[in-house]
Formats: structure tokens, C-alpha cells, sequence
């Protein structure tokens, strides 16, 4: 069978990390501006009510921040919104918590901590937050994490012809997993993709997945030594190849990450 | 929608695979035991799959969850059904998908146990592969050869059912022609330390919607199918995907909402994308976890969407709940029903809740069932439905 034209339009953009608070300061960034001199506390979502929020680890923050910025600049309510959450290796600062009380003498985990330690803590706090009863993924692909959750946002958004909301966070490794895993940066981002005939405003972006043996992934335009190491340790911010394709309107119109061993996935603006 | 269910296997304390599982449920043989998890002095039953210790040869890849879904990889005649399509189709062409909620971390706990004097990871135990959640799409792309897409789909306990929507939409796209989709949970401490301090754990066999219930007993399991497009393969096991429902409570982390309001969503869309009406639907394999909460919120929604003919049951208490696994283990044992002609019994019940009037009994039935359901309810409110029909 041939593949379905997998197009969707991008209308809203959200985005987090120790160096910026929205997508138009990553965008200054991605565009040769110098770092702020301070980093960013937070992130403080108010949609989670204080008290949760409180006890909200970082991952849920960032990815909900991100989501709620993602919302608004599309102007859409978030409880129209079907999600996918993903995250290439989940909240180790809670994996850290219970292995160190599991490996100690006294097994008591906190209640609390172990439902947050559940990978789908930010799609959880997010519908909870927002009142959505829509579907809510949450979802896994180590490095490929970002081209995998795209592809199956944009196929969910033609093939049940859904409004989409899709989330990426990554927050750095706690210290014992450090050598193995690295990423040492926060950082989220999220898109609003809507079905094409959808009557706002965006981008449309068409995917198109082709076999390809063992592809890399592209250089970033950018040569900031904090962009371009983010991009390579932080599985969430290998989104940033196609943030400065959406950047840039007069630049080049496709970027083609690797999907699978054996396959890559091109996205382009149409 | 359609699509073809062309093999499927499971792996349970109930049953090394499908045909030691039909076994057990036939003579309502139980796998849970008293507690034994090396490490955990909990006062609680487990269906732990006892030939797991003998898978200590992968290397790398080596974590408990991995061996389990090797071990699974190995029944029933899954293996030859995924090399048949990679030769048909090419490697690329075929997609994978798993549920898991725990993925590897029985290993990151293991690891944690045998840190170095400066509270450092031991060689052994640098595997960046296996201490992620994406592990068990990693390992199992690595042991079946497929070299499409692989997905991880980490919504806790509704994990492995919703690896059949996603599959069913790739399919559906036409960026895949076959995938198989599996479930993989196992047991460790995270999640019997986990349960236990949210008081859910009980100290005797579980007993879904009985009147006496005092909680859940946690087991481990793996599973797999192959899904294609209806009619791609003529070797189909004669049971379609027909309708999936997935939503989200909006309630609260670890409580499901007390009207039940994602669970009834999810299981009408899941009707409505089938076409099916309630009165249709032959069978229900229920979440029945043997939770206060879960069970009276399923069983009233049950008794308020579904007339008394479609019967219900809880298999539970046949191998635990087997979390990001019980999703597929509850699948197959529901669309096993459309070729054994045996509604499973709800094992374990002798009194049903006084607050409950829906269709379930502890013995087996025989019936010729055409639509089947099963319910999957994960933390966060995460709901999915699964609908399966005989294929026309």
C-alpha cells in the first residue's frame, strides 16, 4: 500500500529550557543572539494548582509550561487538544530516588513519588490540569524519540483526522546514570498541529518516511556551543532541526532525521 | 477500520504460552503463590513466571523485563509469523511497538544494589540501552531484526493495549505493512514497593469484584501480535482489530474518577468505531484489578452501558495484574475466546459486590461469541478500549 500524504499545520509553539522561556527567545538563540547571562528558575506552570505544583518534579513542569505555551499562541482551549507526551529517558531523578531507597534497608517509597514516577506523569498532570478527556499518549524512542512521536502525531492527526498536541521534554540525568546517560540540559518544546483543512493559521509541514540504512542526523544551522551540545546529548531537542526550518521561511524547506535503523523521515514545508 | 490479528502469543505465570494458558483457565488452575521476590518481605501473592531465571545469556541487553520478552518471543509460532512477514515485506516495512511501564528498571535497581565504593555504576552494569524506557522496543527490534519504526508506549497499565491503536493507525497510514505489537512488565521492587505504599497490595489471592476484596496481587507477563491491514494475509488467526478507544479521566494521578466518566468514553468510542451497538458485544475481559475503587467504578459502568447478556469476567486472578503487560495478556485472552468458544469464568469471586448487578459468574461458559471487548485502565486516567470481532 502506499502511504497516506501525511500533512498536518503547525499553529501553536511552545518552549522551555535553562536559557529561554518561549519559542521567540529560542528563536533568538537559533538565530546567533548571545545567552542571557542568568539562568532561568522554573519553570512555574500556573495552570497546575499551586499545591500540585509544588510537588510536581521538573519533567511535568517543563513538558506542561511548554504545552501551555503551545495552547495559547494557537488560541486553541487545551481540552480540544488530543496529546502525545514523549520523552527519550523519562524522570531519572525519581528512577534515582526509588532505586537508592529500594537498594537501602527501609523499602518505604513515597506514595506520591511513585505515581509521579510513572512515564505518563505529564500527560497525567497536563489532562488533569486542563480538564482533557481526549486521548493522552505517552510515549518512548531513546534518540529517535522526537521523529517517532511527530510521525505518530501527524499520523494520528490525518488518520483520525485530530487536533494534535505534541510535547517533548528531557531533563538532565541524575548523577549516578550520568555516565551512561548524559544529557545535562533542560529543555522542552511543543507543537499545536491541526488536520490541513483546520481554519487557522500555520505551517504546513508533510512527513514522508523512506527506508534508509543507518541514517545520522543533519548539522543544525546554528554553531552555539550550548545549542549544538543540547542538540546532540538532550533527545528532546533533536526537535531543534526542524524548530530552524520553521524559523527560517526563506531557508531550506525540508529536513530528514533518522526514524529506525533501517528507515529516516523527512519532513517538509509545503 | 479493520485490521487482521495474524498470530498471537502470551507468556504469564499462567501459562509459559497460549496453550499452557488455555490449560489453565480450562481447570481454573491459578499461577499467583505467596511472595518470594528476592529482596521484598511483602505480605502479598505474585504470578512471577518461574522459568525466567534461566534467561541470563543476553548480554548487554541483560535485564529481567528483556528476558521475559525474549522467553515470550519464543512461544507459539510468533517468531516464524514475524520472519515471514520481514521476508515478504523487508525489514523496513515492518513496524514494531511495545507497552511497558516498568521497561528495564528491575535492572537500574539491580545496578543500585551493587554500586562501586564512590557510588558508581559497575561495568556490568553500563548498558545505556536497557536503563531507558524505550528498552523494550530496543531489545526487541535487536532480536526480531525489524528495522522499521519502534515505538515505546509507557501509559502504565493501559501501555499494551494502546500498542494496538497506535499499530492499527500505522497500518492504517500505509508507512508499515505489518507490525507486531507486544507488552512486557515485570515484576521488581519499584513496583511491589510502589503499590504497597499506596495500600492497594493485598495479603491474600485477589478476588475481582467480590464483596470481600481487599486489593490486587502483581505479576509479570509478555505478549505479542501481528497486525496487518484485513485481508493482506490469508494466513489470519480469523479474529480482527474492529474498534479502539482511548481517553483520559482529568481526575487524578492514581484514583480512578469516581463516575467512571474516561471509561466510558473509551468504550464507547471504541463501539462506535466498530459500528457495534452494547447489546452486540458477546464478552467483556474487565480491568478488574480487585481494587476497591476500580471495581465499582468499572462494574456500575458496565451494568449502566451493557445489557445483562454480554458477559463479563476478570481474569486476574489467573496471573496478577500484570501492569504495562496486562493490556495484551487481557487482549489475547479475550480474542482467544472467538476460537476456544469459552468465556473465562472470574475466577476468585464468590460473592459479587452488593453494590453491582452486572453478568458475571466464576464458572465458564460456552459460546459461540462474535465481538469481544477488554478494558485497560493506567495511573494518570489513562483509558483505553479494545474491540475484537471474528473477521467477515
Amino acid at each position: 500500500m502506499q502511504a497516506k500524504k501525511l500533512t498536518g499545520k503547525i499553529a501553536g509553539i511552545g518552549a522551555w529550557g535553562s536559557y529561554f522561556d518561549s519559542w521567540e527567545a529560542l528563536q533568538q538563540l537559533l538565530g546567533g543572539e548571545p545567552l542571557p547571562e542568568t539562568k532561568n528558575k522554573g519553570p512555574k506552570p500556573t495552570i497546575i494548582p499551586a499545591n500540585e505544583r509544588r510537588r510536581a518534579p521538573l519533567p511535568v513542569r517543563l513538558a506542561v509550561e511548554s504545552s501551555w505555551q503551545a495552547t495559547q499562541s494557537a488560541g486553541l482551549e487545551p481540552d480540544t487538544l488530543t496529546c502525545v507526551f514523549a520523552s527519550g529517558l523519562g524522570d531519572t531523578e525519581l528512577t534515582d530516588y526509588m532505586c537508592k531507597t529500594l537498594a537501602s534497608e527501609h523499602k518505604e517509597l513515597s506514595p506520591t513519588k511513585f505515581h509521579n514516577s510513572v512515564h505518563n506523569a505529564p500527560a497525567g498532570y497536563w489532562t488533569i490540569s486542563t480538564g482533557t478527556m481526549s486521548a493522552a499518549n505517552s510515549v518512548a524512542g531513546y534518540e529517535e524519540s522526537v521523529p517517532l512521536t511527530l510521525l505518530e502525531a501527524l499520523i494520528q492527526c490525518v488518520t483520525e483526522h485530530k487536533p494534535m498536541l505534541v510535547t517533548f521534554y528531557d531533563a538532565p540525568v541524575a548523577d549516578v546514570l550520568k555516565p551512561i546517560l548524559s544529557n545535562q540540559e533542560t529543555f522542552a518544546f511543543s507543537l499545536v498541529i491541526l488536520p490541513v483543512d483546520a481554519e487557522i493559521e500555520g505551517i504546513e509541514v508533510t512527513a514522508e518516511v523512506t527506508a534508509a540504512e543507518q541514517p545520522n542526523w543533519p548539522a543544525l544551522q546554528s554553531n552555539s556551543d550550548y545549542i549544538t551540545s543540547m542538540y546532540a546529548d538532550n533527545p528532546s531537542a533533536k526537535i531543534l532541526c526542524l524548530a530552524e526550518l520553521i524559523a527560517t521561511s526563506n531557508g531550506s524547506k525540508s529536513v530528514t532525521m533518522p526514524l529506525s535503523q533501517g528507515t529516516s523521515v523527512s519532513f517538509t514545508r509545503t | 477500520m479493520k485490521i487482521d490479528i495474524i498470530d498471537y502469543e502470551t507468556c504469564s505465570a499462567a501459562g509459559l504460552n497460549l496453550k499452557a494458558l488455555r490449560t489453565s483457565l480450562k481447570h481454573h488452575d491459578s499461577g499467583l503463590i505467596k511472595n518470594n521476590l528476592p529482596g521484598s518481605d511483602l505480605d502479598t501473592w505474585i504470578g512471577i513466571v518461574e522459568q525466567l531465571s534461566d534467561v541470563n545469556d543476553l548480554g548487554r541487553w541483560q535485564s529481567r523485563n528483556n528476558a521475559l520478552a525474549a522467553l515470550g518471543y519464543e512461544q507459539g509460532s510468533i517468531r516464524q509469523t514475524v520472519s515471514a512477514v520481514i521476508t515478504q515485506y523487508g525489514a523496513a516495512r515492518v513496524g514494531l511497538i511495545m507497552g511497558s511501564s516498568t521497561s528495564s528498571i528491575d535492572r537500574t535497581e539491580t545496578a543500585y544494589t551493587k554500586l562501586d565504593e564512590s557510588g558508581q555504576l559497575t561495568e556490568e552494569f553500563k548498558q545505556p540501552l536497557v536503563h531507558n524506557p524505550h528498552a523494550p522496543s530496543l531489545f526487541m527490534a535487536h532480536l526480531t531484526g525489524i528495522t522499521g519504526p519502534s515505538l515505546t508506549i509507557n501509559t502504565a497499565c493501559s501501555s499494551s493495549a494502546k500498542v494496538f491503536a497506535t499499530g492499527a493507525r500505522w497500518l492504517e497510514s500505509g508507512i508499515v505493512d505489518a507490525v507486531l505489537v507486544g507488552g512486557v512488565d515485570t515484576l521488581c521492587l519499584s513496583v511491589l514497593h510502589g503499590f504497597n505504599s499506596l495500600q492497594l497490595l493485598s495479603p491474600n489471592p485477589c478476588k475481582p469484584f467480590d464483596q470481600h476484596r481487599d486489593g490486587i496481587n502483581l505479576g509479570e507477563a509478555s505478549g505479542f501480535a501481528v497486525l496487518q491491514r484485513s485481508g493482506e494475509n490469508s494466513n489470519s488467526s480469523g479474529i480482527s482489530l474492529t474498534g479502539y478507544g482511548e481517553s483520559s479521566d482529568a481526575y487524578h494521578m492514581s484514583h480512578p474518577h469516581p463516575d467512571g466518566l474516561g471509561a466510558r468514553l473509551s468504550m464507547t468510542q471504541a463501539l462506535e468505531q466498530a459500528k457495534r451497538q452494547a447489546a452486540e458485544i458477546d464478552y467483556i475481559n474487565l480491568h478488574g484489578t480487585s481494587s476497591r475503587a476500580n471495581d465499582l467504578i468499572e462494574g456500575q459502568l458496565i451494568s449502566e452501558l451493557f445489557p445483562a447478556t454480554t458477559q463479563c469476567s476478570s481474569t486476574k486472578a489467573w496471573m496478577g495484574h500484570t501492569l504495562g503487560a496486562a493490556g495484551i495478556t487481557e487482549a489475547i485472552i479475550a480474542m482467544d475466546t472467538l476460537n476456544t468458544n469459552i468465556i473465562p469464568g472470574s475466577k476468585n469471586l464468590e460473592t459479587l459486590d452488593e453494590a453491582l448487578s452486572l453478568s458475571i459468574k466464576a464458572t465458564d461458559q460456552h459460546k459461540v461469541c462474535q465481538h469481544v471487548m477488554t478494558n485497560s485502565f493506567g495511573f494518570g486516567g489513562n483509558n483505553c478500549t479494545l474491540l475484537f470481532s471474528r473477521s467477515e
